[in-house]
């Protein structure tokens, strides 16, 4: 049944390679990037399943026990088109042609000057026999790394100009996970390569370690009243865990001032690093927009680029933070 | 017939007596492990983890080990041909992605596709000796029988590039086709044949006049070499979805017989009796066996994802 599922998979991936992929390459002289082209297609395939899954189960949960009832759905549009362009590849596409040249200028640069960075299986070479410890660790590992960026979106008022695009969503559903302003997922690209750079993620772990994160993510922006339970909830991050991190009322305790709740997968990193906050009740989503252009821009794809780089600007012009919640 | 045919055909025939010969190794790019294959029922018997990134395997000139280059992981994977066993592993051979032993069995010859440089070790030790810069994206490369030179194919430059083993200096470049790929020097040392991957051709080059004297028009996507072992065909990859191999007289530089082989055909392994090739189909995760007298694919065996080599000790002589 596997072999079955596989072929059929694998037919598809050939034909969709074979009948748009490979004749664009071989016509801009691209020859060269024809293995990548069909991995491409393959990352986009299950990209694309992964959506379908995430659908399947908790587009239900939204409509049988929903957090919040919704008159209308129109605010959740503008991130289907996020998770499209996501799911899609061409953000994907667009962050990796960005920044694969010069990660391999200075990679390059590296070698010819002798020097090989250290990776994780040179401390524990027990790694490279043992594939699913392998990928727990470097799951572990990618997710820690995940609290950190998360959180540091949300300490640097440059970074929050950006991040706060995705916490503007007042009607958060799963479709929220993929609403990022693009220069926030070019700087969560740059964190990846060099994490990867300095521990060597394994490329055979990255589609598996991808999903994982995506599936998850899914799940703990979905607008229902699921919980994991009293210790579940302390175990993976889950929809009522994440809501507080998007609460448009942040806790009032200063610890909390930059936001709580930043762990993606594990809540464990909110626990050691003192930021995890939970109650029984859900609150409502969303920031405090500083403007009529802001609230304006709750909507609109284009309004929240444009709005995420003239934030950007004035951040890094002003070298003013700026609070989260608004 | 030539010495070193004799003894390629006695060592096979030697070979193919033993009990344990009847295993192919098969490496999964992008699964980044390897599959155990009986040649005999052509079922995959096991999988054996191998390294980040792993792309080429080539067996040991004496048929001892099959190394897997592991490009993520900058090291070296030696397995036992017979076993499957994990023998040893070089550290810091820096980004490996195609490897070769010159015929004279004094250098080992790594290609770093993605960071642009060709790497010249002692195949003794596996010291390095010199690191050349190759830009761009040096791909296959190939020896003349002195084993003066390596002729490297620079994918996304358009060139072949050749390499003084003795000073390890570049020599000299020349252009050819879009995104050449596989090099092959034919028997009597006189012409190089390059897989001209963004054409349907191999490219035909008088190496010491550095110039290209023909084209043997074979299909899309020419890519890869295996010689037949008979010291006078060779075969050619067309690696495409829908792909097939071509069969070359590099006597007469023309294609006389071509097979389809679906999944886009690369790397190739050819059984001692010469009745059977193997070839990794990349984009359909098996590997292709092709009946060499029945002139199609006999068998698909279901292997992993991006199957990119496959070795057996019973193989034909290696021109």
């Amino acid at each position: 049944m596997m072999q079955l599922l596989t072929d059929y998979f694998v037919a598809l991936q050939g034909w969709l390679f074979d009948t748009l992929v490979q004749p664009l390459l071989f016509a801009f002289g691209l020859a060269s990037y024809v293995e990548m082209g069909f991995d491409g297609v393959e990352f986009v395939l299950l990209g694309s399943i992964e959506l379908a899954i995430a659908y399947a189960l908790m587009r239900p949960l939204e409509a049988l026990w929903p957090a919040e009832q919704w008159k209308q759905r129109q605010a959740v549009r503008v991130d289907v088109l996020y998770t499209l362009l996501n799911r899609l590849g061409l953000v994907p596409l667009t962050v990796f042609a960005l920044l694969a040249p010069i990660f391999m200028e200075l990679e390059s640069w590296l070698r010819f000057n002798n020097i090989i960075p250290r990776q994780l299986e040179d401390w524990l070479p027990g790694l490279d026999y043992h594939p699913l410890v392998s990928f727990l660790i470097y799951l572990v590992i990618l997710d820690f790394a995940e609290y950190w960026r998360h959180r540091l979106s949300h300490t640097f008022g440059w970074w929050w100009a950006l991040h706060g695009i995705h916490h503007s969503q007042r009607q958060m559903s799963f479709w929220t996970d993929s609403r990022n302003h693009l220069v926030d997922d070019l700087i969560a690209g740059l964190w990846f390569a060099c994490l990867s750079l300095f521990i060597g993620v394994p490329p055979g772990h990255f589609i598996g370690l991808l999903i994982a994160l995506r599936l998850v993510e899914n799940l703990s922006h979905t607008n229902t009243r699921l919980t994991f339970g009293g210790i579940g909830d302390y175990l993976l991050v889950g929809p009522r865990y994440h809501r507080w991190h998007h609460a448009l009322e942040l806790p009032a305790d200063p610890r909390f001032r930059y936001g709580c709740n930043f762990a993606i997968l594990f809540p464990v990193w909110d626990i050691l690093f003192d930021t995890l906050y939970l109650k029984e009740y859900l609150p409502p989503t969303g920031i405090h927009e500083g403007s009529a252009e802001e609230v304006a821009a709750r909507d609109n794809f284009w309004a929240q680029q444009k709005l995420g780089l003239v934030l950007l600007w004035k951040a890094l012009s002003s070298r003013k933070k700026q609070s989260p919640s608004g | 017939m030539k010495l070193p045919h004799l003894i390629g055909l006695l060592a096979s025939a030697f070979l193919s007596m033993s009990a344990h010969a009847e295993t192919a190794i098969v490496l999964n790019s992008v699964d980044e492990n390897i599959s155990f294959v009986d040649t005999k029922t052509y079922k995959e018997t096991g999988k054996a983890p191998a390294c980040k990134e792993p792309h080429h395997l080539m067996a040991t000139p004496d048929d001892s080990s099959v190394i897997v280059a592991c490009a993520i992981s900058n090291e070296l994977v030696f397995f036992d041909p017979k076993t499957g066993k994990e023998q040893k592993r070089i550290k810091n051979i820096s980004d490996p992605y195609q490897l070769g032993f010159s015929p004279d069995n004094k250098w080992f010859v790594a290609n770093s596709l993605r960071l642009d440089r060709v790497d010249l070790y002692k195949a003794a030790d596996f010291s390095l000796v010199a690191r050349v810069p190759a830009a761009k994206t040096p791909s296959h490369m190939a020896f003349d029988k002195a084993s003066q030179f390596v002729f490297i194919t620079l994918q996304d430059s358009n060139e072949i590039l050749a390499i003084d083993l003795k000073t390890q200096q570049p020599l000299w470049k020349l252009p050819v086709g879009p995104t050449p790929a596989g090099i092959h020097m034919t028997p009597d040392d006189k012409y190089l044949l390059v897989g001209i991957m963004g054409a349907d051709y191999v490219e035909v080059i008088d190496w010491r006049a550095r110039k290209t004297v023909k084209k043997i028009v074979t299909a899309k996507a020419a890519h890869n070499f295996l010689a037949r072992g008979d010291g006078r065909h060779v075969f050619v990859s067309n690696r495409t979805v829908n792909g097939s191999i071509s069969l070359v007289d590099m006597q007469t530089l023309t294609e006389v017989e071509k097979y389809d082989v679906p999944g886009g055909p690369d790397d190739m392994e050819i059984r001692a009796d010469g009745k059977e090739l193997w070839a990794t189909a990349r984009f359909g995760r098996k590997v292709q066996v092709i009946d060499l007298e029945q002139k199609k694919v006999s068998r698909s065996i279901p292997v992993g994802r991006s199957p990119h080599g496959v070795s057996f000790i019973n193989h034909a002589a290696r021109q």
